[in-house]
């Protein structure tokens, strides 16, 4: 594998430039796919974001600075799109951002594109009871498996206080369960 | 009831799936956008803040411009005729000659209609002028 700083490198040099980004989006549209999905949940719109993600990723290159990994710089901006994308269309639906989740969660039942039952339906509303921060964190730690130390380079905080957050989000979420 | 705890329980799947083959041509359609992107960056004028900014600047300049353009026309008004009227009366070569040379006849007519004098006027006038001789002379 290569150093990170030498494939940074041949994603601005416009004669390296195509093939690298090329492998840039094949490496990581899977995983990227799954995160915004996991917090916008219906995949039209996760398309959207994740489309959006890239481009942005190709436009502010330039301006990466590597004090951050690739990888968690690259996870930031997804999130950052999808939370934006989601007040967006609530805005414009003129709705709360949690009744937007409420719709997308009773839409799942419909969704071609979703292939689960009672259980995962019920994780869902569980999830959306949450702080928006400890709805992130449980989404990246649990669905995502991603280690404490990524999702803290990624939101920016400790790994003590992810530990806690998570900690948090599962009582409330088995509490939720076992109360409906 | 039984306690549901997440850690006993097989690991959930979050259940989303994606469309045949779509992870297949996302690349094509990323770098269309990236390049559409690239090629088409529109901002519009009333956007950029350096243009807000410069026609803000143009207004106030041109408000406070007002008051002094109407103040240079009055003021070179009213210089224009004191001017005139002080080269004519001192400092001009004109003398009451010169005046009636360029008087035609249509000018002596308005002037006589202006300056209907009475005869008695006339006679008064000369009666009581004691510069009467210097006049008859002249």
């Amino acid at each position: 594998m290569i150093d990170e700083k030498e494939f940074i490198q041949q994603l601005l040099d416009p004669k390296t430039q195509n093939t690298a980004f090329q492998k840039l989006i094949s490496d990581y549209q899977k995983p990227l796919y799954s995160h915004i999905r996991n917090i916008v949940l219906n995949h039209d719109d996760t398309d959207d974001v994740l489309q959006n993600t890239f481009v942005k990723v190709f436009q502010y290159l330039k301006n990466f600075k590597g004090e951050s990994k690739l990888f968690s710089w690259m996870y930031r901006i997804a999130t950052n799109e999808a939370l934006t994308f989601l007040s967006q269309k609530a805005k414009l639906k003129g709705i709360t951002a949690e009744d937007l989740q409420k719709k997308a969660i009773d839409n799942l039942k419909s969704d071609v594109y979703f292939d689960g039952d009672e259980i995962q339906i019920k994780l869902q509303k569980a999830i959306i009871t949450l702080p928006e921060k400890q709805q992130l964190v449980f989404k990246m730690k649990y669905f995502e498996d991603l280690k404490y130390e990524e999702i803290a380079e990624i939101l920016g905080t400790s790994v003590g206080a992810l530990k806690a957050s998570y900690h948090h989000a599962v009582k409330k979420i088995e509490l939720y369960v076992t109360s409906n | 009831m039984k306690a549901f705890k997440l850690e006993n329980e097989p690991k959930i799947k979050s259940g989303f799936t994606t469309p045949d083959h779509y992870f297949d041509d996302l690349s094509t359609k990323i770098f269309e956008l990236a390049n559409k992107e690239k090629e088409v960056k529109v901002i519009p004028l009333y956007r950029r803040k350096s243009v807000l900014s410069l026609l803000a600047a143009a207004v106030v300049v041109i408000a406070l411009m007002i008051p002094i353009v109407n103040n240079y026309n009055a003021t070179s008004k009213e210089l224009d005729e004191a001017t005139l009227e002080t080269y004519l009366s001192y400092q001009s070569n004109l003398n009451q000659y010169d005046l009636i040379q360029n008087l035609d006849s249509i000018d002596i007519q308005k002037l006589n209609k202006n300056v209907a004098i009475e005869d008695e006027t006339l006679e008064d006038i000369l009666a009581t002028s004691p510069n009467i001789e210097h006049l008859i002379s002249e």
